[in-house]
Protein backbone atom coordinates (compact mmCIF):
# COMPACT_ATOMS: atom_id res chain seq x y z
CA UNK A 1 0.00 0.00 0.00
CA UNK A 2 1.94 3.61 -0.67
CA UNK A 3 1.14 6.58 1.25
CA UNK A 4 -1.36 8.20 -1.46
CA UNK A 5 -3.26 5.18 -1.03
CA UNK A 6 -3.55 4.68 2.00
CA UNK A 7 -4.18 7.94 3.61
CA UNK A 8 -5.36 9.93 0.39
CA UNK A 9 -5.57 13.70 0.99
CA UNK A 10 -2.85 13.84 3.77
CA UNK A 11 -0.03 12.62 2.03
CA UNK A 12 -1.12 14.24 -1.45
CA UNK A 13 0.55 17.01 -0.62
CA UNK A 14 3.22 15.89 1.83
CA UNK A 15 6.61 16.18 0.86
CA UNK A 16 9.22 14.08 3.62
CA UNK A 17 12.92 15.14 2.20
CA UNK A 18 15.19 13.10 0.69
CA UNK A 19 17.69 14.82 2.98
CA UNK A 20 17.72 12.75 5.84
CA UNK A 21 18.23 15.38 8.63
CA UNK A 22 15.18 16.93 7.63
CA UNK A 23 11.44 16.05 9.08
CA UNK A 24 8.47 17.91 7.48
CA UNK A 25 6.88 19.99 10.00
CA UNK A 26 3.30 19.13 8.73
CA UNK A 27 3.14 15.51 10.52
CA UNK A 28 2.88 17.21 14.08
CA UNK A 29 -0.16 19.10 13.63
CA UNK A 30 -2.26 17.13 11.01
CA UNK A 31 -5.29 15.17 12.97
CA UNK A 32 -5.87 12.97 9.71
CA UNK A 33 -1.87 12.19 10.61
CA UNK A 34 -2.87 11.51 13.72
CA UNK A 35 -5.64 9.43 13.55
CA UNK A 36 -3.06 6.97 10.74
CA UNK A 37 -0.43 6.81 13.98
CA UNK A 38 -3.53 5.19 15.73
CA UNK A 39 -4.24 3.05 13.41
CA UNK A 40 -0.56 1.81 12.58
CA UNK A 41 1.82 2.55 15.34
CA UNK A 42 -0.08 2.44 18.44
CA UNK A 43 -2.44 -0.46 17.66
CA UNK A 44 0.14 -1.51 15.03
CA UNK A 45 2.70 -4.08 15.42
CA UNK A 46 4.65 -1.81 18.24
CA UNK A 47 5.27 -2.79 22.22
CA UNK A 48 3.70 -0.38 24.41
CA UNK A 49 4.96 0.02 28.08
CA UNK A 50 1.67 0.22 30.05
CA UNK A 51 3.07 -0.60 33.60
CA UNK A 52 5.45 -2.01 36.11
CA UNK A 53 3.97 -4.99 38.23
CA UNK A 54 5.31 -2.83 41.67
CA UNK A 55 2.28 -0.82 40.96
CA UNK A 56 -0.03 -4.21 41.26
CA UNK A 57 1.86 -5.94 43.88
CA UNK A 58 -1.20 -7.54 45.40
CA UNK A 59 -3.75 -10.52 44.12
CA UNK A 60 -6.76 -8.02 43.21
CA UNK A 61 -4.56 -4.86 42.54
CA UNK A 62 -5.54 -3.09 39.15
CA UNK A 63 -4.51 0.04 37.35
CA UNK A 64 -6.38 1.31 34.16
CA UNK A 65 -4.56 2.84 31.20
CA UNK A 66 -5.25 3.77 27.63
CA UNK A 67 -3.50 3.01 24.36
CA UNK A 68 -4.40 6.32 22.19
CA UNK A 69 -8.06 5.95 22.63
CA UNK A 70 -8.66 2.03 23.40
CA UNK A 71 -9.07 1.76 27.51
CA UNK A 72 -7.30 -1.01 28.53
CA UNK A 73 -7.31 -3.11 32.55
CA UNK A 74 -4.07 -4.31 34.13
CA UNK A 75 -4.94 -6.79 37.06
CA UNK A 76 -3.27 -9.31 38.89
CA UNK A 77 -5.56 -12.33 39.24
CA UNK A 78 -6.48 -14.38 42.26
CA UNK A 79 -3.67 -16.80 40.97
CA UNK A 80 -1.08 -14.32 41.36
CA UNK A 81 -1.27 -13.55 36.98
CA UNK A 82 -0.82 -9.94 35.73
CA UNK A 83 -2.68 -10.11 32.66
CA UNK A 84 -3.80 -7.00 30.46
CA UNK A 85 -7.42 -6.42 28.91
CA UNK A 86 -9.62 -4.43 26.67
CA UNK A 87 -11.54 -2.55 29.69
CA UNK A 88 -14.43 -2.83 27.62
CA UNK A 89 -17.53 -5.53 28.52
CA UNK A 90 -17.41 -8.02 25.98
CA UNK A 91 -21.18 -7.87 25.69
CA UNK A 92 -22.50 -4.20 24.60
CA UNK A 93 -19.00 -2.35 24.94
CA UNK A 94 -19.43 -0.57 28.46
CA UNK A 95 -16.03 0.57 29.91
CA UNK A 96 -15.99 -1.80 33.07
CA UNK A 97 -13.61 -0.19 35.44
CA UNK A 98 -13.14 3.54 35.96
CA UNK A 99 -11.23 3.72 38.49
CA UNK A 100 -7.32 4.82 37.94
CA UNK A 101 -6.28 1.84 40.61
CA UNK A 102 -7.53 -0.08 43.25
CA UNK A 103 -7.95 -3.79 44.50
CA UNK A 104 -10.84 -6.24 43.17
CA UNK A 105 -12.64 -9.65 44.09
CA UNK A 106 -14.09 -9.52 40.39
CA UNK A 107 -15.24 -6.20 37.97
CA UNK A 108 -17.97 -5.99 37.55
CA UNK A 109 -20.30 -4.26 34.75
CA UNK A 110 -22.88 -1.85 35.54
CA UNK A 111 -25.11 -1.12 32.85
CA UNK A 112 -26.73 -5.24 32.83
CA UNK A 113 -24.36 -6.86 35.68
CA UNK A 114 -22.18 -9.49 33.51
CA UNK A 115 -19.38 -10.08 35.99
CA UNK A 116 -15.75 -11.05 35.40
CA UNK A 117 -12.99 -12.56 37.66
CA UNK A 118 -9.95 -10.89 37.75
CA UNK A 119 -8.08 -13.45 35.62
CA UNK A 120 -11.03 -12.10 33.01
CA UNK A 121 -13.25 -14.94 32.99
CA UNK A 122 -17.13 -13.89 32.55
CA UNK A 123 -19.01 -15.65 36.17
CA UNK A 124 -21.96 -14.07 35.61
CA UNK A 125 -24.52 -12.78 33.21
CA UNK A 126 -28.08 -12.06 34.78
CA UNK A 127 -30.56 -13.88 32.06
CA UNK A 128 -28.69 -16.33 30.47
CA UNK A 129 -31.14 -18.86 29.45
CA UNK A 130 -32.66 -16.10 27.53
CA UNK A 131 -29.35 -15.70 25.27
CA UNK A 132 -28.37 -16.55 22.08
CA UNK A 133 -28.58 -20.53 21.17
CA UNK A 134 -25.28 -21.87 22.48
CA UNK A 135 -24.38 -18.62 24.34
CA UNK A 136 -21.04 -20.06 26.43
CA UNK A 137 -19.69 -17.85 29.29
CA UNK A 138 -16.04 -19.44 28.28
CA UNK A 139 -16.48 -17.35 24.87
CA UNK A 140 -17.54 -13.78 26.95
CA UNK A 141 -14.05 -13.24 29.17
CA UNK A 142 -12.68 -9.59 28.55
CA UNK A 143 -10.70 -9.80 25.37
CA UNK A 144 -7.04 -10.08 26.55
CA UNK A 145 -4.07 -8.25 25.19
CA UNK A 146 -0.86 -9.92 24.16
CA UNK A 147 1.61 -9.42 26.91
CA UNK A 148 4.91 -10.15 27.65
CA UNK A 149 7.18 -8.57 31.10
CA UNK A 150 11.09 -7.48 31.35
CA UNK A 151 12.60 -7.09 34.56
CA UNK A 152 8.66 -6.33 35.67
CA UNK A 153 7.82 -3.91 32.97
CA UNK A 154 4.74 -4.68 31.30
CA UNK A 155 4.25 -4.27 27.66
CA UNK A 156 1.03 -4.97 25.98
CA UNK A 157 0.61 -5.29 21.83
CA UNK A 158 -2.89 -5.30 19.96
CA UNK A 159 -1.49 -7.39 16.87
CA UNK A 160 -0.05 -10.69 16.47
CA UNK A 161 2.77 -9.51 13.97
CA UNK A 162 4.57 -7.85 16.33
CA UNK A 163 8.35 -9.78 17.03
CA UNK A 164 8.76 -10.86 20.47
CA UNK A 165 9.16 -8.52 23.25
CA UNK A 166 13.11 -8.87 23.98
CA UNK A 167 14.45 -9.19 20.13
CA UNK A 168 11.97 -5.82 19.88
CA UNK A 169 14.34 -3.91 22.78
CA UNK A 170 17.39 -5.61 20.91
CA UNK A 171 20.34 -4.13 22.34
CA UNK A 172 18.23 -0.88 24.73
CA UNK A 173 17.67 -4.04 26.89
CA UNK A 174 21.19 -3.44 29.12
CA UNK A 175 20.63 0.23 29.58
CA UNK A 176 16.97 -0.83 30.64
CA UNK A 177 18.17 -3.44 33.00
CA UNK A 178 20.24 -1.13 34.38
CA UNK A 179 17.85 1.73 35.04
CA UNK A 180 15.95 -1.25 37.09
CA UNK A 181 18.24 -1.97 39.24
CA UNK A 182 19.11 -5.40 37.48
CA UNK A 183 16.23 -7.66 38.57
CA UNK A 184 13.21 -4.94 38.17
CA UNK A 185 12.51 -5.68 41.47
CA UNK A 186 11.01 -2.03 42.60
CA UNK A 187 8.92 -0.62 44.93
CA UNK A 188 6.50 2.06 43.95
CA UNK A 189 6.63 5.56 45.63
CA UNK A 190 3.98 7.86 43.81
CA UNK A 191 3.37 10.00 40.03
CA UNK A 192 3.20 12.82 38.68
CA UNK A 193 0.53 13.31 35.75
CA UNK A 194 0.33 16.02 33.70
CA UNK A 195 -0.91 16.85 30.15
CA UNK A 196 1.23 18.56 27.94
CA UNK A 197 0.05 21.04 25.14
CA UNK A 198 1.98 19.18 22.51
CA UNK A 199 2.12 16.60 19.94
CA UNK A 200 3.36 13.11 21.00
CA UNK A 201 6.24 12.95 18.45
CA UNK A 202 6.98 16.68 20.04
CA UNK A 203 6.96 15.63 23.41
CA UNK A 204 9.25 12.11 22.45
CA UNK A 205 11.67 14.45 20.41
CA UNK A 206 13.42 14.93 23.34
CA UNK A 207 17.53 14.97 22.71
CA UNK A 208 20.66 14.20 24.10
CA UNK A 209 21.58 17.38 22.97
CA UNK A 210 19.48 19.97 24.72
CA UNK A 211 20.23 19.13 27.89
CA UNK A 212 23.33 20.98 29.17
CA UNK A 213 21.81 24.00 26.62
CA UNK A 214 18.72 24.04 28.10
CA UNK A 215 19.00 23.07 31.33
CA UNK A 216 20.86 25.98 33.33
CA UNK A 217 20.70 23.58 36.31
CA UNK A 218 22.85 21.29 35.13
CA UNK A 219 25.31 24.13 34.72
CA UNK A 220 24.79 25.87 38.05
CA UNK A 221 25.43 22.27 39.33
CA UNK A 222 28.33 21.45 37.59
CA UNK A 223 26.78 18.25 36.31
CA UNK A 224 27.69 18.25 32.50
CA UNK A 225 31.20 17.11 31.15
CA UNK A 226 30.58 13.52 32.51
CA UNK A 227 31.58 10.89 29.46
CA UNK A 228 28.49 8.64 28.35
CA UNK A 229 27.54 7.36 25.23
CA UNK A 230 24.19 6.90 22.69
CA UNK A 231 22.65 3.81 21.15
CA UNK A 232 19.89 3.79 18.70
CA UNK A 233 18.27 1.05 16.95
CA UNK A 234 17.10 1.01 13.73
CA UNK A 235 13.42 -0.05 15.39
CA UNK A 236 13.43 3.68 16.57
CA UNK A 237 14.63 3.00 20.25
CA UNK A 238 17.51 5.50 21.94
CA UNK A 239 19.70 5.03 25.43
CA UNK A 240 22.23 7.82 26.30
CA UNK A 241 24.23 6.58 29.22
CA UNK A 242 26.25 9.69 31.27
CA UNK A 243 28.54 10.11 34.40
CA UNK A 244 26.44 12.58 36.89
CA UNK A 245 30.11 14.14 38.62
CA UNK A 246 28.92 16.76 41.06
CA UNK A 247 31.11 19.45 42.19
CA UNK A 248 32.49 19.12 45.73
CA UNK A 249 31.66 22.44 48.23
CA UNK A 250 28.99 23.21 45.80
CA UNK A 251 27.71 26.46 47.31
CA UNK A 252 24.52 27.25 45.00
CA UNK A 253 22.34 25.24 46.64
CA UNK A 254 21.29 26.03 50.94
CA UNK A 255 20.54 22.15 50.74
CA UNK A 256 22.84 20.22 48.86
CA UNK A 257 21.85 16.83 50.54
CA UNK A 258 18.98 16.47 47.48
CA UNK A 259 21.12 16.00 44.55
CA UNK A 260 23.69 13.43 46.78
CA UNK A 261 24.31 10.09 44.92
CA UNK A 262 23.78 7.56 47.25
CA UNK A 263 23.51 4.59 45.05
CA UNK A 264 25.72 2.29 43.81
CA UNK A 265 27.79 2.64 40.10
CA UNK A 266 28.23 6.51 40.24
CA UNK A 267 30.13 6.25 36.75
CA UNK A 268 27.13 5.96 35.07
CA UNK A 269 25.12 8.75 37.11
CA UNK A 270 22.38 8.83 34.14
CA UNK A 271 20.60 7.21 32.30
CA UNK A 272 17.77 7.54 29.62
CA UNK A 273 16.13 5.01 27.46
CA UNK A 274 13.49 6.13 25.14
CA UNK A 275 11.16 3.10 23.27
CA UNK A 276 9.54 3.74 20.34
CA UNK A 277 6.48 5.31 20.12
CA UNK A 278 6.85 6.73 23.76
CA UNK A 279 7.73 5.22 26.57
CA UNK A 280 10.64 6.63 28.61
CA UNK A 281 12.26 5.17 31.18
CA UNK A 282 15.26 6.88 33.13
CA UNK A 283 17.31 6.96 36.15
CA UNK A 284 19.20 10.35 37.27
CA UNK A 285 21.38 9.95 40.43
CA UNK A 286 19.09 7.92 42.96
CA UNK A 287 16.01 8.91 40.89
CA UNK A 288 14.42 5.78 38.89
CA UNK A 289 11.65 6.93 36.67
CA UNK A 290 9.27 5.52 34.47
CA UNK A 291 7.14 7.81 32.17
CA UNK A 292 3.95 5.74 30.52
CA UNK A 293 2.21 8.10 28.31
CA UNK A 294 -0.72 8.25 25.93
CA UNK A 295 -1.48 10.92 22.72
CA UNK A 296 -4.66 12.40 24.08
CA UNK A 297 -5.12 14.30 20.40
CA UNK A 298 -3.07 15.35 17.78
CA UNK A 299 -1.99 18.66 19.59
CA UNK A 300 -2.12 16.68 23.38
CA UNK A 301 0.24 14.19 25.14
CA UNK A 302 -0.71 13.01 28.61
CA UNK A 303 2.45 11.85 30.95
CA UNK A 304 2.50 9.33 33.81
CA UNK A 305 5.70 10.03 35.77
CA UNK A 306 6.22 6.91 37.46
CA UNK A 307 8.59 6.79 40.55
CA UNK A 308 10.48 3.64 42.00
CA UNK A 309 12.81 2.75 44.89
CA UNK A 310 13.91 -0.85 44.77
CA UNK A 311 12.75 -3.87 46.75
CA UNK A 312 16.24 -3.56 48.83
CA UNK A 313 16.55 0.12 49.75
CA UNK A 314 16.66 1.05 53.52
CA UNK A 315 14.24 3.59 55.01
CA UNK A 316 16.58 5.87 54.93
CA UNK A 317 17.70 5.46 51.06
CA UNK A 318 13.53 5.23 50.39
CA UNK A 319 13.59 8.61 52.14
CA UNK A 320 16.35 10.06 50.16
CA UNK A 321 14.89 8.52 46.99
CA UNK A 322 11.71 9.93 47.51
CA UNK A 323 12.94 13.77 48.04
CA UNK A 324 15.39 13.58 45.39
CA UNK A 325 12.11 12.40 42.86
CA UNK A 326 9.80 14.66 43.69
CA UNK A 327 12.01 17.60 42.85
CA UNK A 328 14.22 16.48 39.99
CA UNK A 329 11.89 15.78 37.09
CA UNK A 330 8.63 15.98 36.50
CA UNK A 331 5.61 18.71 35.32
CA UNK A 332 7.82 20.77 38.16
CA UNK A 333 11.34 19.38 38.12
CA UNK A 334 14.73 21.17 38.67
CA UNK A 335 15.66 19.59 35.48
CA UNK A 336 12.70 19.12 33.85
CA UNK A 337 10.15 22.11 33.88
CA UNK A 338 11.67 23.61 30.80
CA UNK A 339 11.89 20.61 28.64
CA UNK A 340 7.79 20.92 29.55
CA UNK A 341 7.59 24.61 28.59
CA UNK A 342 9.80 23.63 25.33
CA UNK A 343 7.43 20.64 24.57
CA UNK A 344 4.54 22.91 23.71
CA UNK A 345 6.85 25.59 21.77
CA UNK A 346 8.01 23.41 19.38
CA UNK A 347 4.25 22.40 18.93
CA UNK A 348 3.63 25.82 18.24
CA UNK A 349 6.70 26.31 15.59
CA UNK A 350 5.54 23.57 13.55
CA UNK A 351 2.77 25.20 12.28
CA UNK A 352 5.14 27.20 10.04
CA UNK A 353 6.48 26.04 7.10
CA UNK A 354 8.93 24.34 6.02
CA UNK A 355 11.33 21.34 7.52
CA UNK A 356 12.30 20.56 11.37
CA UNK A 357 16.06 20.53 11.04
CA UNK A 358 18.67 18.12 12.87
CA UNK A 359 22.42 19.15 12.89
CA UNK A 360 24.51 18.24 16.00
CA UNK A 361 26.29 15.01 14.84
CA UNK A 362 25.26 14.55 11.45
CA UNK A 363 27.71 13.50 9.69
CA UNK A 364 26.48 12.95 6.57
CA UNK A 365 22.82 13.30 4.79
CA UNK A 366 22.15 10.95 2.09
CA UNK A 367 22.09 7.57 4.31
CA UNK A 368 22.20 6.16 8.02
CA UNK A 369 24.65 5.43 10.09
CA UNK A 370 24.73 3.98 13.88
CA UNK A 371 27.41 5.33 15.85
CA UNK A 372 26.56 8.77 17.88
CA UNK A 373 27.95 11.02 20.82
CA UNK A 374 26.61 11.03 24.39
CA UNK A 375 24.95 14.45 23.18
CA UNK A 376 24.57 14.03 19.13
CA UNK A 377 20.45 14.45 18.44
CA UNK A 378 21.65 12.75 14.87
CA UNK A 379 20.82 9.76 17.06
CA UNK A 380 17.13 10.57 16.28
CA UNK A 381 17.01 10.14 12.46
CA UNK A 382 16.86 6.51 13.39
CA UNK A 383 13.76 7.13 14.92
CA UNK A 384 12.56 9.01 12.36
CA UNK A 385 13.40 6.51 9.39
CA UNK A 386 11.20 4.12 11.20
CA UNK A 387 8.25 6.03 11.60
CA UNK A 388 8.48 7.09 8.32
CA UNK A 389 8.78 3.45 7.18
CA UNK A 390 5.72 2.55 9.66
CA UNK A 391 3.44 5.36 7.99
CA UNK A 392 5.13 4.59 4.60
CA UNK A 393 5.45 7.94 3.83
CA UNK A 394 7.66 8.73 0.64
CA UNK A 395 10.49 10.79 0.00
CA UNK A 396 10.29 12.97 -2.38
CA UNK A 397 12.86 15.73 -3.74
CA UNK A 398 11.84 19.37 -2.20
CA UNK A 399 10.73 22.13 -4.77
CA UNK B 1 -10.20 39.46 77.08
CA UNK B 2 -13.16 37.56 76.27
CA UNK B 3 -12.54 34.09 74.67
CA UNK B 4 -14.32 35.34 71.64
CA UNK B 5 -12.27 38.31 71.24
CA UNK B 6 -8.78 35.94 71.87
CA UNK B 7 -10.35 33.83 69.01
CA UNK B 8 -11.10 36.77 66.73
CA UNK B 9 -7.51 37.71 66.94
CA UNK B 10 -5.88 34.40 66.33
CA UNK B 11 -8.64 34.40 63.04
CA UNK B 12 -7.01 37.55 61.91
CA UNK B 13 -3.49 36.48 62.51
CA UNK B 14 -3.90 33.25 60.60
CA UNK B 15 -6.23 35.20 57.65
CA UNK B 16 -3.69 37.97 57.32
CA UNK B 17 -1.03 34.97 56.76
CA UNK B 18 -2.50 33.38 54.29
CA UNK B 19 -3.38 36.90 52.04
CA UNK B 20 0.28 37.46 52.81
CA UNK B 21 1.03 33.55 51.04
CA UNK B 22 -1.79 34.57 48.29
CA UNK B 23 -0.31 37.81 47.47
CA UNK B 24 3.57 36.51 47.22
CA UNK B 25 2.69 34.22 44.69
CA UNK B 26 0.04 35.60 42.74
CA UNK B 27 2.70 39.04 42.82
CA UNK B 28 5.23 36.51 41.93
CA UNK B 29 7.57 38.01 44.76
CA UNK B 30 8.95 34.55 46.24
CA UNK B 31 11.16 35.82 48.70
CA UNK B 32 7.78 37.51 50.73
CA UNK B 33 6.77 33.87 50.01
CA UNK B 34 9.52 32.57 52.00
CA UNK B 35 8.91 34.69 54.62
CA UNK B 36 5.53 33.14 55.04
CA UNK B 37 7.32 30.33 56.31
CA UNK B 38 8.86 29.48 60.17
CA UNK B 39 12.76 30.55 60.48
CA UNK B 40 12.69 27.79 62.90
CA UNK B 41 11.17 24.39 61.78
CA UNK B 42 9.53 24.99 57.99
CA UNK B 43 8.38 22.31 55.49
CA UNK B 44 6.17 23.19 52.16
CA UNK B 45 4.72 20.28 50.02
CA UNK B 46 2.38 20.50 47.48
CA UNK B 47 1.33 16.25 46.66
CA UNK B 48 -1.72 15.29 44.31
CA UNK B 49 -4.90 13.97 46.25
CA UNK B 50 -4.06 10.45 44.21
CA UNK B 51 -0.29 10.26 45.92
CA UNK B 52 -2.00 11.80 49.51
CA UNK B 53 -4.85 8.81 49.79
CA UNK B 54 -2.81 6.12 48.23
CA UNK B 55 -0.29 6.98 51.03
CA UNK B 56 3.16 7.28 48.03
CA UNK B 57 4.50 9.48 49.69
CA UNK B 58 6.20 11.13 46.18
CA UNK B 59 5.30 15.01 45.47
CA UNK B 60 5.16 17.83 43.22
CA UNK B 61 7.16 19.85 45.12
CA UNK B 62 9.08 18.47 48.35
CA UNK B 63 10.54 20.94 50.87
CA UNK B 64 11.03 19.56 54.10
CA UNK B 65 12.92 21.89 55.67
CA UNK B 66 13.79 25.97 55.60
CA UNK B 67 16.55 25.74 53.35
CA UNK B 68 14.54 23.35 50.75
CA UNK B 69 11.82 26.52 50.45
CA UNK B 70 15.38 28.82 50.02
CA UNK B 71 16.59 26.64 47.01
CA UNK B 72 13.13 26.62 45.32
CA UNK B 73 13.24 30.78 45.32
CA UNK B 74 16.22 30.63 43.41
CA UNK B 75 15.64 28.09 41.24
CA UNK B 76 12.03 30.24 39.96
CA UNK B 77 14.11 33.64 40.20
CA UNK B 78 18.08 32.43 38.87
CA UNK B 79 18.18 28.80 37.52
CA UNK B 80 14.53 28.95 35.57
CA UNK B 81 15.04 32.70 34.09
CA UNK B 82 13.89 32.45 30.31
CA UNK B 83 13.08 28.49 30.12
CA UNK B 84 9.29 29.24 30.76
CA UNK B 85 6.37 31.16 29.40
CA UNK B 86 5.43 33.90 31.68
CA UNK B 87 2.49 33.42 33.26
CA UNK B 88 0.77 34.74 36.32
CA UNK B 89 -1.92 33.29 39.09
CA UNK B 90 -4.86 34.65 41.44
CA UNK B 91 -5.43 32.26 44.23
CA UNK B 92 -8.95 31.81 45.84
CA UNK B 93 -8.65 30.44 49.59
CA UNK B 94 -11.29 29.75 51.88
CA UNK B 95 -10.74 29.08 55.62
CA UNK B 96 -12.72 26.06 56.94
CA UNK B 97 -11.62 24.70 60.04
CA UNK B 98 -8.50 26.39 62.59
CA UNK B 99 -8.10 24.15 65.73
CA UNK B 100 -5.50 25.06 68.64
CA UNK B 101 -3.34 22.28 69.24
CA UNK B 102 -0.70 23.95 71.56
CA UNK B 103 0.04 27.17 72.96
CA UNK B 104 0.26 29.48 69.69
CA UNK B 105 0.18 26.71 67.97
CA UNK B 106 -3.08 25.69 65.17
CA UNK B 107 -4.07 23.33 62.84
CA UNK B 108 -6.29 25.09 59.56
CA UNK B 109 -7.76 23.55 56.97
CA UNK B 110 -8.81 26.22 53.82
CA UNK B 111 -9.93 25.14 50.26
CA UNK B 112 -7.73 27.01 47.62
CA UNK B 113 -8.85 27.24 43.79
CA UNK B 114 -6.00 28.91 41.70
CA UNK B 115 -6.58 30.46 38.12
CA UNK B 116 -3.87 30.66 36.06
CA UNK B 117 -3.21 33.50 33.56
CA UNK B 118 -0.76 32.82 30.58
CA UNK B 119 0.96 35.72 28.87
CA UNK B 120 -0.79 34.76 25.97
CA UNK B 121 -3.88 32.82 25.92
CA UNK B 122 -7.10 33.12 28.28
CA UNK B 123 -7.57 32.71 31.61
CA UNK B 124 -8.25 28.95 33.57
CA UNK B 125 -8.34 27.12 36.26
CA UNK B 126 -4.92 25.71 37.25
CA UNK B 127 -5.75 23.79 40.66
CA UNK B 128 -8.14 23.21 43.46
CA UNK B 129 -7.80 21.52 46.42
CA UNK B 130 -6.80 22.07 50.35
CA UNK B 131 -4.19 23.48 52.40
CA UNK B 132 -3.42 21.22 55.64
CA UNK B 133 -1.14 23.95 57.47
CA UNK B 134 0.41 24.35 60.69
CA UNK B 135 0.74 27.85 62.11
CA UNK B 136 2.99 29.03 64.70
CA UNK B 137 2.70 32.49 66.33
CA UNK B 138 6.43 33.75 66.69
CA UNK B 139 7.50 37.08 67.95
CA UNK B 140 3.86 37.75 67.71
CA UNK B 141 3.31 37.01 63.91
CA UNK B 142 1.88 33.90 62.55
CA UNK B 143 3.86 31.71 60.25
CA UNK B 144 3.56 28.42 58.74
CA UNK B 145 5.41 25.72 60.30
CA UNK B 146 4.02 23.28 57.69
CA UNK B 147 1.69 24.26 54.80
CA UNK B 148 0.78 20.92 52.78
CA UNK B 149 -0.98 21.60 49.51
CA UNK B 150 -3.23 19.04 48.38
CA UNK B 151 -4.14 18.66 44.41
CA UNK B 152 -7.29 17.48 43.29
CA UNK B 153 -6.83 16.62 39.87
CA UNK B 154 -5.86 13.30 38.53
CA UNK B 155 -4.08 15.23 35.55
CA UNK B 156 -1.96 18.76 36.02
CA UNK B 157 -3.12 20.93 32.91
CA UNK B 158 0.25 21.46 32.40
CA UNK B 159 3.41 22.61 33.53
CA UNK B 160 4.00 24.40 36.67
CA UNK B 161 7.01 26.94 37.94
CA UNK B 162 5.35 28.39 40.88
CA UNK B 163 4.38 26.77 43.97
CA UNK B 164 0.45 26.18 45.26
Amino acid sequence: MSANESSGAISRDLIWPNQINRIPKEIFGDPAIFDMELDRIFYGPEWHMVGHLAELPERGDFKTFDIGRRPILIARGQDGQVRTFYNACTHRGTQVETSVCGNRKSFDCPYHQWSFDTDGALVGCPGEKEFTPGFAKANYGLRELRMEEFRGLIFVTASRDTQPLQEWLGEIAAPLTDILGGDGKLRLLGYHKVTYASNWKAYNDNDGYHAPLLHSAFRMLHWQGGKGRQIATQNGHNAIEAELSLAKGNSFLSDPSLIEFKGEDPKQGSRVVQLFPLAVATKHLDTINLRFAIPRSVGSTEVHYAYFGLESDSQEMLHHRVRQSSNLLGPCGMISMEDASIFQRVHLGTFTPGNVEFQKGVKRTDEFWFDFKQNDEASFLLKWEHYRKVMDFERRQEA
Amino acid sequence: MSAALDRFEVLEQIDSLQQAYVQALDSAKMEDWLNCFSQQQASYVCISDENEKRGLPIALMLDDCRERIKDRVSFVTKIWVGTFEPYRTTHFVQRLDVEKIATDTYRQVSNFCIMISPEMGSSDVLATGRYHDLVAVEHGKAVFREKRAIYDSRILPRYVVYPF
